[in-house]
């Protein structure tokens, strides 16, 4: 399963699509369109309802006296972006938000580079050092924030075992340092997304590649930038997309890590949206600012979009190497 | 991974990309990155409480019995119950949903299929946070309108993760069956079998590993949640993830924090999760690099 094509998706349209012309009059008679009914229906309700409804609430002045009678509440007009920009911390929580997910990714993608280099060639042991590394992608992000809290208590062990060497590096959950906290875990749990983005890239790589590296006798570094980079490129490049989006969603980690009202330095957006809704109840506020938070993110969906392949029905290549 | 190794010394020497030493070192430093905190949290599940409080790496005193307390301290029991009823009736749901879904999409023209490919990908990002406020004040509002009652019941939750996890297992179910032989289908619909049984007899038999990863992705989602679990849910219906943050906040400030019963209580919520995984590896990774998401 192959599914990241990242060749450039060419301008692709519906008379492209999978059926053969002299079939269509079969297929289309028998076109099973009711089989796209529930998940039709739930993406409807779930999500397509409650995105206009967002929009709709975040032009209200709702809060938990009005939010029973929502229909009846006041209409603010764009008071409430207007109060987001100027008169709340979302500003500074963007920048936490974007500051933060760009660290990460710029921090992450080597260091997944490097691990998918080595161990991409076959040794003994190297399925095990693999599940390893996939460990902390697949700990659900309330236990890596739980142990990660605890391990970095003011008297737990990661302050005693520096403190062993002579570093007192004081508090972590708290304070400036927090951000850097937050930072180091989500490198931490989140490298091995592009490691596996990095890795499928690799396997991509014709035997033959390396051999002709061989033959012409290049040194292991021009062999990887000349040779292997090209390879690496795209598939990296997607990865750091999706990496990005994923950090800029997080909101498990901060929360379980710092509990809320978050402290100031990491109140990133989905943690400030959080609070503002279900602790301070400004509801018309929160949906203004998770709004705003849409935008963030149009960006880097729009960039993901156009790197994967949509329709590779009838490319026979692509259909066969799936297999 | 493992049936790639017909490679033997020579060839795979040429395979090399990394210079031996330099791998070594990037192998060694990694393990330790990742295998501490792990080593860490295994053996501060059977430190005392104390000696998790006091930051011992080795514990000074072995407590087995943190995995016995953390059924009556954490309350566990229901939140794995909750957790496993949800994401499992989650996973079920979304495998046939997905199925469906995904063979419309793969081997049928029409219009607007497209604009749905492009909106599987695109709503695997909405960020939850945007969605939580006006699902639960729809939620409220069938309340007050149709008076059923969904914000506390395992419905609110199983709806909401079904719908998220749908556009993902899709796009996984949408991957594996382009690489299923168009043939296979077409040669049922010429012996005049209905598109329904087509999917029950020629697709689902054939699709079922791309069906386990879809499902299990479901799970997952179910399995990890905290955002809406945490508004969505009452005391009798949340889910261990729920249940572990709240015991989790409750041990701040405490006299004696029970840090090695949180520590235990953390392993068994990750346990199940990580034993999926590596049970079905495999499939697993091309499921995540097909669409890399968690």
């Amino acid at each position: 399963m192959t599914g990241t094509e990242v060749v450039r998706r060419s301008e692709q349209t519906d008379r492209r699509a999978p059926d053969k012309p002299s079939r269509r009059s079969i297929t289309q008679r028998q076109r099973p369109l009711w089989m796209l009914a529930p998940g039709g229906v739930l993406v409807l309700v779930v999500i397509v309802i409650p995105l206009l409804l967002a929009l709709w609430i975040s032009l209200l002045d709702l809060d938990q006296y009005s939010i029973r009678e929502w229909i009846h509440a006041p209409f603010l007009g764009v008071k409430n972006y207007v109060e987001a920009v100027t008169d709340s911390d979302l500003l500074h929580s963007v920048w936490l938000s974007v500051f933060y997910a760009v660290l990460v990714t710029v921090v992450t993608t080597p260091i997944g580079i490097v691990a998918a280099l080595a161990t991409q060639q076959a040794f003994r042991g190297r399925g095990l050092i693999r599940s390893v590394f996939l460990i902390p992608y697949v700990l659900p992000a309330f236990v890596v924030g739980t142990i990660w809290r605890i391990i970095l208590q003011p008297d737990g062990v990661a302050n005693r075992t520096l403190g062993h060497v002579g570093i007192h590096p004081g508090l972590w959950l708290n304070g400036p340092k927090s951000f850097w906290t937050l930072v180091l875990i989500q490198i931490w749990a989140s490298w091995p997304l592009i490691y596996l983005l990095a890795l499928s890239g690799l396997q991509a790589v014709d035997p033959q590649v390396h051999e002709a590296a061989a033959l012409d006798g290049a040194d292991w570094w021009s062999k990887l930038w000349h040779i292997i980079g090209p390879y690496l490129r795209g598939p990296v490049a997607l990865a750091m997309v999706i990496a990005f989006l994923h950090n800029v969603n997080n909101f498990t980690l901060p929360f379980v890590l710092f509990g809320v009202p978050a402290p100031d330095d990491v109140e990133v957006l989905p943690v400030l949206t959080y609070v503002e809704s279900f602790q301070n109840f400004r509801f018309g506020l929160s949906a203004a600012m998770a709004v705003c938070s849409l935008v963030l993110v149009a960006i880097p969906i729009i960039v993901y979009l156009r790197a994967v392949r949509l329709d590779t029905a009838d490319d026979p290549d692509t259909r066969r190497r799936e297999a | 991974m493992s049936g790639r190794q017909r490679g033997s010394g020579m060839s795979n020497e040429v395979n090399r990309l990394l210079p031996r030493p330099l791998q070594v070192a990037v192998l060694v430093l990694l393990l330790a990155f990742v295998g501490g905190p792990v080593l860490y949290m295994v053996l501060a599940s059977i430190n005392s409480d104390l000696g998790v409080a006091a930051g011992e790496f080795w514990p000074r005193q072995l407590d087995p019995a943190n995995y016995v307390r953390i059924w009556s301290t954490v309350d566990l029991g229901k939140g794995l119950v909750n957790s496993i009823v949800v994401a499992g009736a989650t996973a079920l749901a979304c495998g046939l949903a997905s199925v469906s879904t995904a063979y419309v999409l793969v081997r049928h023209a029409f219009l607007g299929r497209l604009t749905i490919l492009r909106g599987l990908l695109a709503l695997q990002s909405i960020p939850g946070t945007l969605m939580l406020l006006p699902v639960f004040v729809l939620f409220a509002s069938l309340a007050n309108i149709l008076e059923i009652t969904v914000i506390g019941t395992r419905w609110a939750l199983f709806i909401t993760y079904l719908t998220f996890a749908l556009p993902f297992s899709t796009w996984i179910m949408v991957t594996y069956l382009r690489g299923l032989p168009r043939e296979l289908d077409e040669a049922a619909r010429v012996d005049g079998a209905s598109s329904w049984r087509i999917l029950t007899r020629v697709v689902v038999p054939l699709s079922w590993p791309g069906l386990v990863v879809a499902c299990i992705f479901a799970f997952l989602l179910g399995w990890n949640d905290v955002l809406f679990a945490s508004v969505l849910t009452n005391p009798d219906t949340r889910t261990a993830a729920v249940s572990l943050q709240v015991f989790g906040t409750s041990q701040e400030g405490g006299a004696i924090p029970l840090y090695g019963q949180l520590m235990a209580a953390a392993l068994v919520c990750a346990v199940p999760v990580v034993a999926l995984y590596l049970a079905f590896q495999r499939y697993l990774v091309g499921g995540l690099t097909a669409g890399g998401v968690k």
